[in-house]
């Protein structure tokens, strides 16, 4: 255990080994491109432990989403590998597709099927759990339906089931896309900028309801972020990305933080120190 | 308007003129026709009113048609879209059931109806094929091309839960493409209701049965009053659909919440 500790204190966390059971995903050298020309991701390694919160930091256009969309499988790396509890992550691929049931992806742009309600696009999270000809009919077993209230309930939008998603307000829309990917069961929580539009207030009503959720159920969370602070006061680890490489990576342990490569540093310098990169 | 642009003016005027010419149109016995429209409608007032009950019963048979065409068509026609739309299937079933449905809507219902006459025979069973084949045509390549246009967040977002080709199609494409769906059906009531009455022409059923006849006999009074029976059911029909459009789509393209 001390010699764990000691490990972790010494080297950059990424270099630990990837057969650590506490490993939930693990990056070495992952390159990704959407076209033959530019990488959007360069040479990323990193490791993340089971029950993090694990933020991804890093302005517009710097890699984050591909980043997530990797670790979903949803687009394959140029070059390295990945490994997703255990698997490497590819959505054509009906091994990992089973898996992907159990990981809940929230992408910016949320990605709720406007005309229905919000119990119905809370039960799509059930899809994976529910026979072919009972999905056809939108024939949902009774536990399931009165788990998705629950959830509903949960993520503050009790009274609202019957509501057609299209009519909720920014902050609605962005519970029913927690309470979708609740209703998954998972054990891998992706959210991609989710209260980067919402106010103050709204925004950490959010990030306390994930907070909650990853407590009760263990749950892992890569949440990218647009706001450091935002992330320094959730996380309990942050990767800054800047064009496709991560250029730091943090560990917040309470009001401690440390820096992989300097050891100790305070909330204040990283604040610096990441304007400072973010505006070169 | 640059020089450009009066030219084409001036060209398209000019071959109007041409082409006037050569079909024979004359503005002349236009203007000279329209006291021929006066007695017509002089004759009208003379019908019988017992004309006015055969000439209803006449167009409820051509609703009746039009709807169970309507029906079946569409019921027919919205499994097919899903297997045309080209972000759902391979191009090997996509190309061929294209091609078929544009052959569907190419023809003009009164050609099919020819068709089925000599199939069938004689009357409305005829009619309602030929309405049936027209509304698969034309609904699928409606209902294809909007599954196509599906906004692809819901469509990549669910796909990404791991759920099977059928749970996304039944789960978010197909309620990502409904809301269209209402205003196209209603659309194609409206027009296959116009196109059953002239069905008759062919003898395919419905009011223009009677129009025909009645035309053939040079009774034009009473071939009028079938012709303002449909215009009448006609004007009904689209202001009642352009009321059921305006409450359920416009409200909802709005955001507004819908009350059923
Ligand atoms: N679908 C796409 N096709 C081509 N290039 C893309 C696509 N999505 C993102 N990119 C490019 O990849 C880079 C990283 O994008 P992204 O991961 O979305 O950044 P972030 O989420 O940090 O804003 C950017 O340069 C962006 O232009
Ligand atoms: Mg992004």
């Amino acid at each position: 255990m001390l010699l764990k500790k000691l490990i972790k204190k010494s080297m950059p966390y990424s270099k630990l080994s990837t057969i650590n059971t506490k490993i939930i995903i693990h990056m070495n050298d992952v390159w990704a491109s959407y076209d033959a020309k530019n990488y959007s991701l360069k040479g990323i390694t990193l490791s993340i432990e089971r029950g993090t919160n694990y933020a991804i930091v890093g302005k517009s256009g710097s890699g984050k989403s591909t980043l997530l969309k990797l670790i979903n499988g949803m687009m394959n790396p140029s070059k390295g590998q990945i490994k997703v509890d255990y698997q490497t992550p590819n959505m054509n691929k009906k091994q990992f597709r089973k898996k992907m049931s159990k990981i809940g992806y929230i992408p910016q742009s949320l990605g709720l099927v406007k005309n229905i309600s919000v119990l119905e696009n809370v039960l799509i999270g059930a899809l994976p759990r529910i026979g072919r000809l009972n999905s056809l009919l939108k024939n949902f077993p009774k536990y399931e339906i009165e788990e998705a209230k629950k959830i509903i309930k949960l993520v503050g939008l009790k009274g609202k089931e019957n509501r057609k998603t299209y009519t909720l307000s920014g902050g609605e829309k962005r519970r029913v896309a927690i309470a979708r990917a609740l209703m998954q069961k998972p054990v891998l929580l992706l959210a991609d900028e989710i209260v980067s539009e919402l106010d103050q207030v709204t925004a950490k009503e959010i990030m306390d309801l994930i907070a909650d959720a990853q407590k009760r159920l263990n749950l892992t969370a890569v949440m990218v972020h647009h706001d450091m602070k935002l992330a320094l006061e959730y996380a309990n680890r942050v990767a800054v990305i800047k064009e496709g490489q991560k250029i730091l990576e943090i560990g917040i342990d309470g009001e401690k933080i440390i820096d992989f490569q300097s050891g100790n540093i305070s909330q204040q310098e990283i604040m610096e120190l990441y304007n400072n990169e973010s505006e070169k | 308007m640059n020089p450009k642009n009066n030219l084409i003016i001036a060209l398209v005027i000019a071959g109007i003129i041409v082409m006037s010419y050569n079909i024979d149109a004359n503005p002349v016995e236009f203007v000279d026709g329209l006291p021929n429209l006066a007695i017509v409608v002089k004759e009208m007032t003379d019908v019988e009113p017992d004309l006015f009950v055969t000439a209803f019963w006449s167009m409820l048979e051509t609703i009746e048609m039009a709807f169970i065409g309507t029906v079946v068509g569409v019921v027919i026609a919205l499994p097919l879209s899903l297997l045309a739309a080209r972000n759902l299937n391979n191009k090997l079933i996509y190309v061929p059931l294209r091609g078929i449905l544009a052959a569907a809507r190419t023809f003009p219902s009164i050609l099919w109806a020819i068709l089925f006459v000599i199939m069938v025979g004689l009357g409305p069973f005829a009619g309602v094929l030929a309405i049936i084949m027209y509304t698969i045509g034309f609904i699928a390549k409606l209902q294809y091309e909007s599954i196509e246009a599906v906004d692809s967040d819901p469509v990549d977002a669910v796909n990404s839960i791991g759920v099977s080709k059928w749970q996304l199609i039944r789960h978010v494409v197909i309620p990502e493409s409904a809301p269209h769906l209402i205003s196209q059906i209603l659309y194609m009531f409206d027009y296959n209701v116009r196109q059953t009455s002239i069905l008759g022409l062919v003898g395919a059923g419905g009011i223009g049965f009677y129009i025909i006849n009645y035309i053939k006999f040079f009774e034009y009074g009473k071939a009028a009053v079938f012709m303002l029976v449909v215009l009448i059911t006609v004007l009904i029909i689209d202001f009642v659909s352009v009321k059921i459009r305006d409450k359920y789509i416009v409200k909802a393209q709005k955001g507004m919440k819908v009350e059923v």
